[in-house]
């Protein structure tokens, strides 16, 4: 009985930072109904990140975070000008297909610097007991970084007046424009920041499980789980679903093998569309 | 007339293939407040947008001030003192009122005197300091009319141009708002107006045009085009 317990646990400790990566997805969606295919490649990059700095130049893992979430911003402001811009307020397939385009050349790109081999990063910190089980540190800081950033991300949007233009943005585009905000750099802004959270995530992901340069897809289904889960654009949706999810993870994986954990996360996946088409938590408070 | 605020010359545009202004000239002079009448469809609403910069001007001239503004962005626009109260008012209908109003205020300059404003903007609408905390969407079409005149007068604008006001709201709700646009004229606020409403748009204002068609098909002070059989016919029903 412990024993599902301190898994449930770990899992809401996983899904903290699945939730986080969710929330770069689901905040460009629901600013401008833009699917971003190059997520799950952006979340493998602040993997590579953290790499780079904690393996490859010896730096404490956790002192990537930084320079991950300032790359992250830069780069999806980079994407937005070269992907997204002229693809806003179009048919959704014209954005799907620019930014699938950017990952095919970004994995491409990946894979000839670093093949597919696997890496991994070593954090040592003290784990936290709990009777026989113990709750890998890296795990419980991974937790309340995601935490703290996705409460960051929500305060930004709710009080700051940037963030209230992306809401603003989010809600009428037109009306935006009318008292004077410039969308168009409020939309780069959005896609930075979503960008930035997705690489920040995957470096604190990197810090839990070794990682390809192809591991992207699957934490990118895994965001569009979640982003389904919490509701197409409601980043405070994506986190609790993003606990749900690692819940789940963390309930099934001592009584299945580990490759059915996907098999079941997707199963979960069309059930939530079929029966909240719109996600389960769209209209709620928190949605954009 | 008054001292001329905005300018518009020849003013030609459309969607797509689709012309729909043929050359537009119109004046609104400063402290006044100036009219644009006509039927359904005769392009009113695409003349506001394309004095607001929501659409492009294909030809012709927009003057505010002594600038040339016709192909000013929409926040450029608004950032000099443009508020545009659009039909069908599109609030951000999933946020509260209070955002709304601050919103209003999204320009640096506006943003300094948010909270003297608010109580301005409040002690012309009661009801809505009510509602500071609504979510607009939910408000009833009076009050989220209130909202959008309210929004625009928090830019505290050089002009507020306002598309069809009285659309889809109860008469009583359109008098009383008439009564506060009048406030606002002797407040000193230069205002232009899109009426369907004829009666009332010429009862309100200092001068009026009159649109048909994509053109304009005359214009001169309400008195005079009350009096005019083809107005009188046309839109007054009489």
């Amino acid at each position: 009985m412990l024993g599902v317990l301190a898994s449930i646990i770990d899992g809401v400790l996983v899904g903290l930072v699945y939730g986080l990566a969710a929330m770069g997805l689901t905040l460009i969606w629901g600013v401008m109904d833009v699917i971003n295919l190059t997520h799950g490649t952006m979340i493998v990059a602040g993997m590579f990140g953290l790499y780079g700095l904690a393996s490859a130049v010896g730096a404490p893992p956790y002192l990537a975070l930084p320079p991950v979430l300032i790359g992250g911003f830069l780069a999806g402001v980079l994407l937005y000008w070269v992907a997204v811009h002229r693809m806003v307020g179009r048919p959704p397939l014209m954005s799907l297909l620019s930014t699938f385009s950017i990952n095919l050349m970004l994995i491409g790109l990946g894979t000839s610097i670093w093949g597919t081999a696997l890496f991994n990063v070593e954090v040592a910190l003290p784990g936290f007991s709990l009777g026989r089980y113990t709750f890998p540190g890296a795990h419980i800081l991974a937790a309340v970084l995601a935490a703290l950033i996705a409460a960051s991300l929500y305060l930004f949007l709710q009080r700051s007046r940037l963030g209230k233009a992306v809401r603003a943005v989010a809600n009428n585009r037109e009306a935006a424009e009318l008292v004077g905000i410039p969308t168009t750099r409020v939309l780069a802004i959005t896609v930075g920041c979503g960008v930035a959270i997705a690489g920040v995530a995957g470096m604190l992901i990197g810090t839990l499980f070794p990682f390809t340069i192809l591991s992207g897809d699957s934490y990118q289904l895994k965001s569009f789980v979640v982003t389904a889960l919490g509701g197409f654009g409601n980043p405070v949706g994506a986190l609790f679903a993003g606990i749900a999810l690692g819940v789940l993870e963390g309930a099934v994986t001592p009584f299945v093998p580990v490759s059915w954990t996907l098999v079941i996360e997707f199963a979960l996946f069309v059930l939530v569309l079929v029966v909240f088409p719109g996600g389960i938590f769209a209209a709620r408070r928190g949605a954009l | 007339m008054a001292e001329t605020l905005l300018s518009v010359e020849g003013l030609e545009t459309g969607y797509g293939e689709v012309q729909v202004l043929w050359g537009v000239s119109l004046k609104a002079g400063r402290g006044e407040l100036t009219a644009i009448v006509g039927a359904n469809g005769a392009g009113k609403t695409t003349t506001m947008r394309a004095i607001a910069g929501t659409i492009t001007p294909w030809r012709g001239h927009i003057t505010f001030g002594d600038e040339d503004v016709t192909r000013l962005s929409t926040h450029d626009k608004a950032a000099r003192g443009f508020a545009l109260v659009p039909e069908g008012r599109q609030l951000f209908s999933k946020m509260t009122v209070a955002e709304n109003l601050e919103l209003g205020a999204f320009s640096k300059r506006a943003a300094r005197q948010y909270a003297q404003r608010r109580d301005e903007v409040f002690a012309l609408f009661p009801r809505l300091a009510e509602r500071q905390r609504q979510v607009a969407g939910t408000l009833s079409g009076g009050e989220q009319q209130m909202v959008a005149i309210a929004r625009g007068l928090m830019s505290g604008p050089s002009i507020l141009i306002i598309d069809e006001l009285s659309l889809g709201l109860a008469p009583v709700v359109v008098y009383q708002l008439f009564q506060t646009l009048k406030k606002l004229k002797e407040g000193g606020l230069s205002i232009l107006l899109v009426e369907q409403n004829v009666h009332l748009a010429l009862a309100v204002s200092d001068y009026a045009y009159v649109i048909a068609e994509g053109r304009l098909f005359t214009e001169g002070a309400p008195q005079k085009l009350a009096t005019m059989p083809e107005i009188r016919k046309a839109y007054l029903g009489l």
